[in-house]
């Protein structure tokens, strides 16, 4: 073998040592003895688990590769028939995300971010910590229904914008804090409010839905009641630390305020496309209020692609171009993958496996068990992504005993606690890549959101949720 | 002949980057390209990542990696190394090409200067680029991590110039490691164009493990002899015992530029014990070449 040739060599095996090496272990402990509580089919799904969260993580391979490698391997592994796999790979949670996906891209087409600019200044007004106040709520607010990535794109230019005209002498690293914070963690606060907020919200309820022992069917109008007043709290304080965190430089945002109206101002007042791309939103909203229970939530964010389509607001090339298809793959991989956890025992066994290891705790105080859920959940939306913390550990959440419903909702509200990295959640993420805040101010902050957070989300639990069920007929 | 410069900010670490890159470059009439190697987002976001930057891009606000380009084309311009003084950056001349993003200089100097912005990690991106494109040198900073310096020097297929310390008030020396390998005579001409652009003497020494100085080694040193007379250019030869990678950093300090070939053989042996110019490359505490056979 040549000299190159084993270059290229080498240099393949450092590119892909993740990939070797989860293999390895993979197979490893396919031929390892396992423990007599769990069985063959549940042992290989755990198997399976543990590669797709390391290839998730690592990234060694292409995500869209990784979500057909759960089929390949759930049937390899006889965890589940061929038919079976390809059935738990589409339901309708995969159709709302892909619609709400599709909508997103639709609605950053029509470059309604200048609106929202003029509407966030006349509602703020100059003063710093009114506009933290404002972005924050307009963000929560926004996020809850168009989920996080179209806030974020449709606000962060403006809060840009402001950096960039709030001093002739640049840094301003506070006040540059305080604004891309402001629309990071406002609109993973409101992410939590409605089913579409994230993609972690359907999967949840799917997992609540193919959960034989609970049966769970939360529609959309029953998921903004629980979690709702999370997200009011959750506006409040979050404004409320962000200020304590970062002392801005100066206190008015007058010039800068005064230039972004001039960039804006030229729009003039709305014309009909955007009026209908507004429409169209409204329609599926209150779509998904009050039809979500004979049709499908799916189906309605789908309907909503084609009457974007339809309408010709958008052009089915930009769709298709800036639609992360293979992220939905993932989605659809990721539920398959906790469908047959659950079907194979592999939830159980892990569940039963957590709860043994507090020694009896969450059996003599109920809230440990949240708190569990609360910090396993929080720490693996950190480090991998908060749906796919969801899909990994909801079939697990969801039969560690307590209320099928409360585990489901802390399980998918606490995923959103992933404050503390920029590396994992889509709005930290991007505020990161502007090159403008440094990921030790992600610390700064996110840990006061996170703890504030998680003790909202216990006092909801504690307080709120079971008079809600107490009132209501959904259970 | 083309050069490929990696930056990683606009840092005063960057700019020397830049101004020895310029310096070598116009010394040999070539071509450079400047490289920003961005991080990538997580595969699970991606596409949120590229719907904000759409959005970002209509509000004038760029790539954070496209304002690093500009700044390196202002440095390259007030080195001088481009003479049309109407060439200018203008970022809606981006193109995407073969997973990188290319600005377009439209007037004549663009044809002598590419900018270039990639996202991913610094090995795999400079590894694509160079397999891309041919290139002579890849001038790069100093990795952080030791085994990065080793990965770059082994993977890519190019010289490699790891900018180190640079002092661009200091006048540096140049020091020649000359020894029977088969890119030593690439080396040494090498040496001598940076000598003459840097106005720098060389110092080139033979390092032997053991007194008795093999036939290769003598005649390596007589040859770099003849061919610095040949060149006129100031120089100094010796012939010194000792552990090589520990004498070359020695006589190197922190004033010369060390240059010397890269080792030929032994893959696999290379990536796992590394080599003579690696080890040098990982301790040295001045600006290294290494020639590519």
């Amino acid at each position: 073998m040549s000299n190159s040739a084993i270059r290229a060599f080498l240099f393949w095996v450092q590119q892909k040592k993740w990939l070797l090496l989860i293999i390895a272990v993979g197979v490893a402990m396919y031929w390892l003895p396992y423990p007599d509580t769990i069985s063959t089919r549940g042992y290989r799904a755990l198997i399976l688990g543990i590669m797709v969260v390391s290839l998730i993580i690592t990234e060694p391979v292409p995500l869209p590769a990784v979500a057909i490698l759960i089929a390949v391997l759930e049937v390899s592994f006889r965890i589940a028939p061929a038919n079976e796999v390809a059935r738990s790979y589409m339901s309708d949670s995969v159709f709302f995300i892909m619609g709400s996906l599709m909508m997103a891209v639709a609605i950053i087409h029509q470059g309604l971010d200048t609106r929202l600019a003029l509407a966030i200044i006349r509602f703020t007004g100059n003063k710093i910590y009114d506009i933290v106040f404002g972005f924050v709520s307009i963000s929560a607010l926004l996020a809850s229904f168009v989920g996080v990535h179209t806030v974020v794109a449709l606000m962060l230019p403006v809060g840009l914008t402001l950096v960039r005209y709030c001093s002739a002498k640049q840094p301003v690293p506070n006040i540059t804090a305080l604004l891309l914070f402001s629309i990071a963690y406002g609109s993973t606060v409101g992410s939590i409010g409605t089913p579409s907020g994230g993609a972690r919200n359907p999967i949840m309820i799917e997992f609540l839905r193919s959960n034989s022992e609970t049966g769970t069917t939360l529609s959309y109008g029953q998921w903004i009641i629980m979690t709702y007043p999370m997200v009011l709290i959750g506006i409040l304080t979050t404004a409320f630390l962000l200020r304590t965190t970062f002392k801005p430089e100066f206190s008015s945002l007058d010039s800068a305020v005064r230039k972004l109206k001039i960039q804006v101002a030229h729009k003039g007042p709305l014309n009909a496309k955007e009026i209908l791309t507004i429409g169209i939103f409204v329609f599926i909203f209150l779509c998904w209020v009050l039809l979500n229970e004979k049709i499908g939530m799916g189906i309605i964010a789908i309907a909503g692609a084609f009457l974007y389509m339809a309408s010709g607001l958008i052009e089915w090339k930009d769709i298709n171009k800036n639609t992360n298809w293979g992220v939905i793959l993932l989605f659809a991989g990721a539920i398959s993958l906790g469908v047959q956890m659950k079907n194979a025992g592999t939830a159980v066994w892990i569940g039963n496996g957590i709860i043994g290891m507090t020694g009896g705790l969450m059996e003599q105080f109920e809230v440990v068990r949240y708190i569990v859920v609360i910090f396993l959940t929080t720490l693996l939306s950190n480090v991998m992504n908060p749906a796919g913390a969801v899909a990994v550990l909801g079939p697990i959440t969801l039969n560690m005993g307590g209320h099928p419903l409360f585990m489901g909702l802390t399980t998918a509200t606490s995923a959103s606690f992933s404050y503390l990295s920029a590396v994992a959640a889509p709005a930290c993420l991007i505020i990161y890549s502007s090159g403008l805040v440094k990921m030790k101010d992600f610390l700064r902050a996110g840990w006061r959101v996170t703890a504030a957070s998680a003790l909202t989300l216990l006092i909801i639990y504690y307080l709120y949720w079971p008079l809600v069920v107490g009132f209501t007929n959904f259970k | 002949m083309r050069f490929l410069i990696a930056i990683k900010d606009t840092t005063p670490e960057s700019k020397n980057i830049l101004h020895i890159g310029v310096k070598i470059a116009n010394g040999l009439s070539a071509d450079l390209s400047v490289i920003f190697v961005g991080k990538k987002s997580g595969a699970f976001i991606e596409g949120d990542v590229a719907l904000a930057r759409q959005s970002l891009a209509e509000w004038n606000i760029h790539h954070p990696g496209i304002e690093v380009l500009k700044w390196a084309f202002e440095s390259i311009k007030e080195f001088g190394f481009l003479n049309d003084e109407y060439t200018a950056f203008d970022p809606s001349n981006l193109i995407e090409e073969s997973g990188r993003i290319r600005m377009v200089l439209p007037q004549s100097s663009g044809e002598k200067i590419r900018l270039l912005l990639r996202e991913g990690s610094l090995l795999n991106e400079l590894h694509k680029e160079t397999q891309y494109r041919d290139y002579e040198i890849a001038i790069i900073g100093n990795p952080e991590r030791k085994r990065m310096t080793h990965k770059l020097i082994q993977f890519l297929d190019t010289s490699v110039f790891i900018i180190k310390n640079f002092n661009p008030r200091w006048n540096y020396k140049i020091l020649l490691c000359v020894d029977d390998s088969v890119a030593t005579k690439r080396a040494i001409i090498f040496g001598a164009i940076i000598s003459r652009q840097f106005d720098a003497p060389i110092h080139a020494i033979t390092v032997s493990k053991t007194k008795k100085f093999g036939k290769g080694y003598r005649n390596a040193s007589r040859w770099v002899q003849k061919y610095l007379r040949m060149q006129k250019l100031p120089h100094t030869i010796s012939m010194i015992t000792g552990k090589p990678a520990d004498v070359f950093l020695q006589e190197a300090g922190t004033d010369h530029i060390i240059i010397m070939g890269k080792s030929a053989g032994g893959e696999l042996k290379q990536f796992i014990q590394g080599s003579k110019p690696i080890h040098t490359a990982q301790k040295a505490k001045s600006p290294i070449l290494l020639v590519k056979p």
